[in-house]
Order: structure tokens, then C-alpha cells, then sequence
């Protein structure tokens, strides 16, 4: 099938815009209505797609476990992500459309029913009906071992389940909850598995799913081996006989594989993946990621800090060149991000409402407001960071110069993840370099902010802004998706003039070298590998 | 000789004892631990959460319950789960320590057998162009890190000749040819430093021992020169090389590590490294608990090996 024909396929199976509206979808769809920046590199995708052959893909870390619920680690999603299909699924573009579920209805806020397909079989023969849908959605909530019950988070206000007819499920929401759609498109958290799978194997190593690939074999620290299923429900696909994902740690090892042929493709830095540019025998796919960085403040009781005043940071706001920290540390490879990351569907707002007001670049209007908040004498203070990726502490580097012009000294302190993720979770620190990663729905990037949350009393407890709080609450709940879109481009704006509790400050570019006869490759904006289900081979 | 072995073998537990309370507070003084790794990023998890997936992990309760639930597991020879896949952990011990020990066995051979005969070469030919060779090798040995000389060896064999060692890993006694293909460039880059150490050891003890008043006896007597050496001067000059070499597996334990990670391959360094990174505290302990109990065994059969190349050397 080629591949025009394979997206028109696609394109029928879709929920369109007028279909999500017209069904009432309103109710989340998270991403949907997907912008034209993710996703948005391809590996020589022409051509009519080819059956047969075996890519082996390095992967940068181990699986650790490959159980269908609860796993925390990206790489555990890279190691199972091609066993199992959720009941909704992302396009390259992060659109919504149908998985195992034909279509749903919303019956009220609070209740929504899926149909699912007729005829989907698992890996073990068995036909994928409402009781495995209900099983799998009672593991999501409460994830056995070796899941974890941190993932919770994730987890959309569902109340329970019911089996309304064997092709039918019910789920009944708590209260009204937007992220749902998401959530499932996501598949992460949210994969099928058979009625009463943990009892029949160990999930940690084994898996049956609906999915493209079946596993033959996961071996820690080494390789996890899929076989093509002939059985699975999209019709033609996958392309590939197998895939092997080989765990290559080490950056080096990786470039070595590539160059000897002994992987097909990896994930590379910057640098590495400029090495390949132009060299015969390897394409060098670029794609945004949900992965952006960002500065984060404390503003704790009891120890008032210059930052405090809400004018001395809309000051470093504004002092942060971020063209100068994408060109310098990034190689010109990265974007300007809010709160939400560029290529996150219609959420975000864009490059030029960034780049010429909320998070321009006016040193004269950040000297300004630092004179106005009387620190024209500027302060000093401490800055945590991510002792690897490299890319932290060169970028932290990058922005104390900047930030020197208005006359703060920064102090980096390069930490261990382990270390950071530990402070940064108690909010013992004063400055933090980090990052954020993928969200099932835009309201993932929003939660920090709600005071409700726990998290909130750790880092703001002296911050108070009624407005900030109310449109997080709202947006949670509204389930009409224009006015979602309205409140969560105000809540940006208001975060990136007023709150500024968070500097957002770019999104960056993820590279994936591939061997010329791999088609039809992505660089995926979740950062998972999704591009190797619909990949092929031009041998 | 047996009281000596029973003495040191007793000697053990008071060591492993001490070792296995400096690993289990050394990994607890580090900030956070796999609930804050396993949570970093989520900012709507509760304090309550995090007591719930301590609980749900095993490490809830005070130190010394703790301390005292896992030593008394481990007496039983129950080294617990991996926190992170719930696997048991002499499970995943069981597949990495024959692949540390092959690196560290196979580095050992490869330093010894060619760093003796140097540092021979090299002490017999003294100030000859053979010697200022040697000298320049064990010096340059010396300077060069494991993991530079990994990578580059990778980078060069892939550039080159479009070749890598096979990945996966294989038994040797599976097979033999993959398994030295997969071992061979791992163990060339741990050897080099303590090939270049036993080197230059081998030098300077030879050089001492050739000027003793035994070898010229020997000399005078009409012995063959190349038995002399072999017989008399090199068996002499080996103990503080046995010595080094003894002390060098904890070395090679220790560059084995990043070895491993470079060349894709399981091993316990690997592990142990993940391990920390994630707060592991079971494959911490244990690790650690391992590569200790390896170390104080391999010096205890060194001690023993000193009677076993000079007689006059007695263990009591």
C-alpha cells in the first residue's frame, strides 16, 4: 500500500474535528487538532512500502521492566510500546483517532461509553472484548509490582468500569475530567492487555497484546525481540518480519553499531548526529520533543528572596536570550517553548507571540524592572541543575553570563538525577535548571500550578494568584474543547507576564540516525519510537 | 598452612560484617532514594504516595529493621528483589558475574602474559633501544584511560573495518569463537594499565634480583643465561608482582564497569552503576557485598600463592 494511500486509510478511521465536536468530545481529546510541528521529520517515507526484513534500533537505555502498568521510565515504554494498542492512539501529528475502540460516546460529563472493534485478537488468539477493556482499566488504577502506583498522577478521575455488551464499555468519571481522551491516545499508561494476563505470565519479562509486534524474547540490559503478528487489526501492516531494540547505553557504542551496520538506526546528540549529515548510507532525522527546558523558583514562607518580587522575574524573563542558548548550546537545533512545548497541537502559543512579547529578549526593559524592584545591585544565588544530559550544564553556563548583565550571580550546582529529582521533589532549592516531558493532556503541564496540588506547598506557598488558579481548575473541567483552548492560552500568557513562577525556555531538538534502507521513520514528539511500527525496509 | 586459611576464611565475616554496614549506610546517606527517582517529574503525587510506594517496596521502617531484615535475608541466601523490576537480585548477579569475571580473568591473562615478558625484555636488555620500547609502552599504559582506549577501539574497528563485537551476550562454552570476538577488545582495554603496571613492576624487581649474589652464583656455575632468568631471577621477582596482580582485580572490577557499559555487555559494573543511579538499594548491597567478598577472596589465594613460588615462604 503506498504510503498516501496507507493515510487516507488512516484518514477514514479518524475522528475528524467536526466528528470529535459532533460526538461531544469535547471531552478532552487532549492533543487533538494536532499543530504541524511534531513529529515533523520522516526517514525517506516515499516510495510503496516494502513487507519483510528486520530492523534492530538502539535503544539509549534499558527497559528495566516491560509490564503493561505502572512504569514510570520512558524506556519502559520504548521496550513495550510495540506489544500493546490502547483504545485510542496519536497520530504522527498527535491527532486523536481510533485504536481498538471504533468510536464513543459521551452520555453525560461524567459518563462516556466505547464501542470497540469487532474481531481484534490478542497475540494468544484470544478476541479482545469489554471484560479485557475492564481488567485492564482496573490494573491502570491501581498497577501491580512491578508498576507503580507513582503513575497515579496520570491516571483521569475514572470511578469505575462496566461491561454494558461484550463490544461495549462504560466508564463512569468521578467528576468531570478533560484529560481522559488524552490519557488513552497517549497509550503509555493505558495499553490492553487479556482478562487475568498477570496470573498467567510475568509481566515484568512477558506481554500479550493487540499490537503490531509480538515479543519473543526480553532480556534485561541486552535486547528485547518482536516478531511481526500477522493477526493485527490494521490490516497490511506492520511492514517489518521483526524488530529488535538492542540496549546501547553508550552514546559511542551507538555511533559505532551505526556505522557497522550492527543497528539500523538510534537516537544521537546533536554533535554525534552532525557527524552523519551528508554521509552515504544514513539519513539524519531532527524532531521536536515535548522535552523542554526551563528555570524554576522557590517561593517558600518565611525566607523572602529577591525573586519574590514578581518585577525581578518578568527581569530574568526578559534578560534570558534564548536564541543565543539555542544557538550556542543546541547547535541553532531547539525553539522557543511556554509552559506548553511548541508542537503540542493547537495549545501552545506561537513563535512569534514568544519571540516578540512574552519571552522577548529586552535587556533595557530587564534593567528596568530590576531598578523598579530596587536590585539594581542585582543578588547572588544558587542554581541546580542535571549533572548529565551535557546539554544542562553548558545551558546553565549560558544563562548565568546572561544573567550577569543584570547583575545576578548565579552559582551552578551540578547534581546527580537522583540527587535533584530528590531536592527538587521537597522544593530544597532556591533556583532549578530542569525540564519537562510529554503530558497525556495540555493540562499535565498546568497541574504544578493548581494550589491544590501537593506539590504546590512545596515550591509556592508564598505565591497567591486567584486568576492563576481558577483558570488550572477550570481548564481541568471544562469539557467544551474551543473554550479549553481559550483558557489555556490565557493561563499561559498570564503565567509568562504575572506568575513567571516558572521561566519556560526552549524546546529541544532530538536527533535519530537512521541506515538508508530504513523507511518511513519519525522522530516521534513523545519521544517514544512510534515511527518503527510503520517503518520499512528498502533493501 | 590450613590454620592460616581457616584464621583468614573466619577473618572474612568481622570484614563482611563492617563491609555490609558502610554499603548499607553509604547508599542511605545519598539524597533521596528510588521513591523520589521513581516520582521525579510528578507534581501530583502526596506525601502519602510516596509512604505507600515505600511500603509497597520494603524500604519503610527505621534503619536498623531494615538493615536487620536484609542481613537476615541474605544469611538465607535471599538477596532480595530489584526495586526497579522486581526481579530477584541473585537472579541478575547470576547472569552478570560470569561476564564481569571473563573481562577481569581474560584482562589479567592478556597484562600477564604480555607484560612479564616486557618487563624481562626489559630488565635484561637494560638501556638498550628494546627497553626504552618497553619504558615508552608501560609509560604510555600507564596514562591512558580504559574507557578512552574502549571507545576508540570501537570507533576504529567500526570506522575500519565496518566491525563491532557481537552484542548479545554468549557463553563461552556455547560459543567460543563469538564469545572471544565479544571479549576481546573489553579485556584489551581493562588490560593495558595493569599490563603496563606488571610491566614495570617486573622490571624493577628482576633488575634488583638479577644483581643479587644467587644469580651470579648460579651464572658462575655454567647455567644456561635463559635458565637463570626463568628459573632463578624471574620466579624470585614474581611474588610482589603476584603481589600487584592481586591487588589489580579490584581495579579491573572497578574499570570493568564502564568497560561493560561501552561495550553493551550485562556484567555487574553495569549494574551496579544502574543500581546507584536508581537507588536500588537491594542490587546496591549486594553488589557491593559481591565485589568485596571477590576481593578479599582473590588476596587470601594470593597469600597462599606466595608459598607455592618461594617454599621458604611459610603461612604459619
Amino acid at each position: 500500500m503506498a504510503e498516501d494511500a496507507f493515510l487516507d486509510e488512516l484518514a477514514e478511521q479518524e475522528l475528524t474535528r467536526r466528528r470529535l465536536l459532533e460526538l461531544g468530545a469535547l471531552v478532552g481529546a487532549g492533543a487533538a487538532f494536532a499543530g504541524g510541528v511534531a513529529g515533523s521529520a520522516f526517514g525517506g517515507g516515499g516510495g510503496t512500502p516494502k513487507r519483510g526484513g528486520r530492523i534492530t534500533w538502539g535503544l539509549e537505555a534499558d527497559p528495566v521492566h516491560i509490564a503493561p502498568f505502572g512504569g514510570i521510565l520512558t524506556s519502559n515504554h520504548w521496550g513495550k510500546e510495540f506489544m500493546y494498542d490502547s483504545l485510542l492512539e496519536w497520530d504522527r501529528n498527535l491527532n486523536i483517532r481510533p485504536a481498538l475502540a471504533e468510536k464513543y460516546d459521551v452520555v453525560n460529563k461524567t459518563t462516556v461509553d466505547f464501542t470497540l472493534k469487532r474481531g481484534i485478537r490478542f497475540h494468544n488468539g484470544k478476541e479482545f472484548t469489554a471484560a479485557d477493556a475492564k481488567y485492564s482499566f482496573e490494573l491502570q488504577s491501581n498497577p501491580p509490582a512491578p508498576g507503580s502506583i507513582a503513575v497515579l498522577g496520570q491516571f483521569p478521575k475514572i470511578a469505575n468500569t462496566q461491561v454494558l455488551s461484550k463490544y461495549k464499555l462504560r466508564i463512569n468519571l468521578s467528576q468531570p475530567d478533560a484529560t481522559l481522551f488524552g490519557y488513552l491516545a497517549w497509550s503509555r499508561y493505558s495499553p490492553m492487555v487479556p482478562e487475568g494476563m498477570y496470573q498467567q505470565l510475568n509481566p515484568a519479562r512477558e506481554g500479550i497484546g493487540t499490537g503490531p509486534f509480538r515479543l519473543v524474547n526480553y532480556t534485561p540490559n541486552d535486547r528485547v525481540e518482536y516478531n511481526r503478528y500477522p493477526n493485527f487489526w490494521r490490516k497490511g501492516q506492520p511492514y517489518l518480519d521483526g524488530l529488535t531494540l538492542r540496549v546501547l547505553p553508550d552514546e559511542q557504542a551507538r555511533i559505532a553499531a551505526l556505522r557497522a551496520g550492527a543497528v539500523d538506526g538510534a537516537s544521537l546528540l546533536v554533535d554525534s548526529a552532525r557527524a552523519f549529515r551528508g554521509q552515504s548510507g544514513f539519513q539524519v532525522l531532527r524532531g521536536n520533543t515535548a522535552a523542554f527546558r526551563e528555570l524554576q523558583f522557590t517561593l517558600k514562607e518565611g525566607n523572602p528572596k529577591p525573586w519574590f518580587d514578581g518585577r525581578v522575574r518578568r527581569a530574568i524573563n526578559h534578560a534570558l536570550n534564548r536564541q543565543e542558548m539555542i544557538q550556542r548550546v543546541y547547535d541553532g537545533n531547539g525553539a522557543y517553548s511556554g509552559h506548553v512545548p511548541p508542537g503540542y497541537g493547537p495549545w501552545p502559543l506561537t513563535q512569534q507571540e514568544l519571540k516578540t512579547k512574552y519571552e522577548k529578549f529586552d535587556l533595557p526593559l530587564a534593567k528596568k524592572l530590576m531598578a523598579q524592584a530596587k536590585q539594581e545591585r542585582g543578588f547572588s544565588v544558587t542554581m541546580t541543575t542535571f549533572s548529565t544530559p551535557p546539554d544542562f550544564p553548558a545551558l546553565a553556563s549560558v544563562i548565568k553570563q546572561q544573567l550577569q548583565q543584570i547583575n545576578i550571580e548565579v552559582n551552578i550546582e551540578a547534581q546527580e538525577p537522583g540527587t535533584f529529582a530528590a531536592r527538587n521533589g521537597t522544593g530544597s532549592f532556591d533556583w532549578d535548571l530542569t525540564m519537562r516531558g510529554m503530558r497525556g493532556d495540555v493540562n499535565g503541564y498546568m497541574a504544578e500550578f493548581n494550589p491544590s496540588a501537593s506539590i504546590y506547598s512545596r515550591w509556592y506557598p508564598e505565591y497567591r494568584n486567584q486568576k492563576m488558579w481558577r483558570l488550572v481548575g477550570t481548564g481541568q473541567i471544562q469539557l467544551d474543547q474551543k473554550k479549553r483552548l481559550g483558557i489555556y492560552k490565557e493561563l499561559q500568557k498570564l503565567l509568562l507576564t504575572q506568575a513567571l513562577i516558572q521561566v519556560p525556555l526552549i524546546a529541544v531538538s532530538k536527533f535519530q540516525v537512521i541506515r538508508n534502507p530504513v523507511k518511513n521513520m519519525y522522530v516521534a514528539f513523545s519521544d517514544f519510537n512510534t515511527g518503527l511500527r510503520y517503518a520499512w525496509l528498502d533493501r | 598452612m590450613y590454620r592460616h586459611v581457616a584464621r583468614r576464611l573466619l577473618l572474612l565475616f568481622p570484614t563482611l560484617i563492617g563491609m555490609s554496614l558502610i554499603v548499607f549506610m553509604a547508599v542511605r546517606l545519598l539524597p533521596g532514594d528510588i521513591v523520589d527517582v521513581l516520582t521525579a517529574g510528578d507534581t501530583t503525587i502526596t506525601d502519602q504516595q510516596r509512604e505507600q510506594i515505600r511500603e509497597q517496596l520494603g524500604i519503610s521502617g527505621s534503619y536498623p529493621e531494615q538493615y536487620a531484615r536484609w542481613v537476615g535475608d541474605a544469611v538465607r541466601g535471599d538477596f532480595g528483589i530489584s526495586l526497579r523490576n522486581t526481579t530477584p537480585v541473585s537472579e541478575t548477579l547470576g547472569v552478570a558475574i560470569p561476564i564481569t569475571l571473563e573481562i577481569v580473568l581474560l584482562g589479567l591473562l592478556i597484562a600477564t602474559v604480555v607484560g612479564v615478558p616486557l618487563g624481562v625484555i626489559s630488565a635484561v636488555r637494560r638501556d638498550s633501544s628494546r627497553d626504552y620500547a618497553s619504558r615508552l609502552a608501560g609509560l604510555i599504559g600507564i596514562s591512558i584511560p580504559s574507557f578512552w582506549l574502549a571507545t576508540l577501539l570501537l570507533l576504529f574497528t567500526s570506522r575500519i573495518f565496518g566491525w563491532v563485537p557481537p552484542y548479545s551476550y554468549v557463553s563461552p562454552f556455547d560459543d567460543p569463537w563469538t564469545n572471544l570476538q565479544q571479549f576481546i577488545l573489553p579485556a584489551l582495554s581493562v588490560s593495558v594499565f595493569t599490563m603496563a603496571i606488571v610491566m614495570r613492576m617486573v622490571r624493577a624487581t628482576m633488575l634488583e634480583v638479577l644483581s643479587q649474589d644467587y644469580v651470579r652464583t648460579a651464572r658462575a656455575k655454567g647455567i644456561a643465561w635463559r635458565r637463570v632468568i626463568l628459573k632463578h631471577a624471574l620466579r624470585n621477582a614474581l611474588i610482589p608482582v603476584v603481589t600487584i596482580v592481586g591487588f589489580e582485580v579490584g581495579v579491573l572490577m572497578g574499570s570493568a564497569a564502564i568497560i561493560e557499559l561501552i561495550f553493551g555487555l550485562p556484567g555487574v559494573g553495569w549494574n551496579l552503576l544502574q543500581a546507584i543511579f536508581n537507588r536500588d538499594y537491594p542490587m546496591i548491597q549486594a553488589t557491593a557485598m559481591l565485589l568485596a567478598t571477590i576481593f578479599i577472596v582473590v588476596n587470601l589465594l594470593v597469600d597462599l600463592l606466595y608459598g607455592v613460588i618461594d617454599p621458604r615462604i611459610t603461612l604459619e
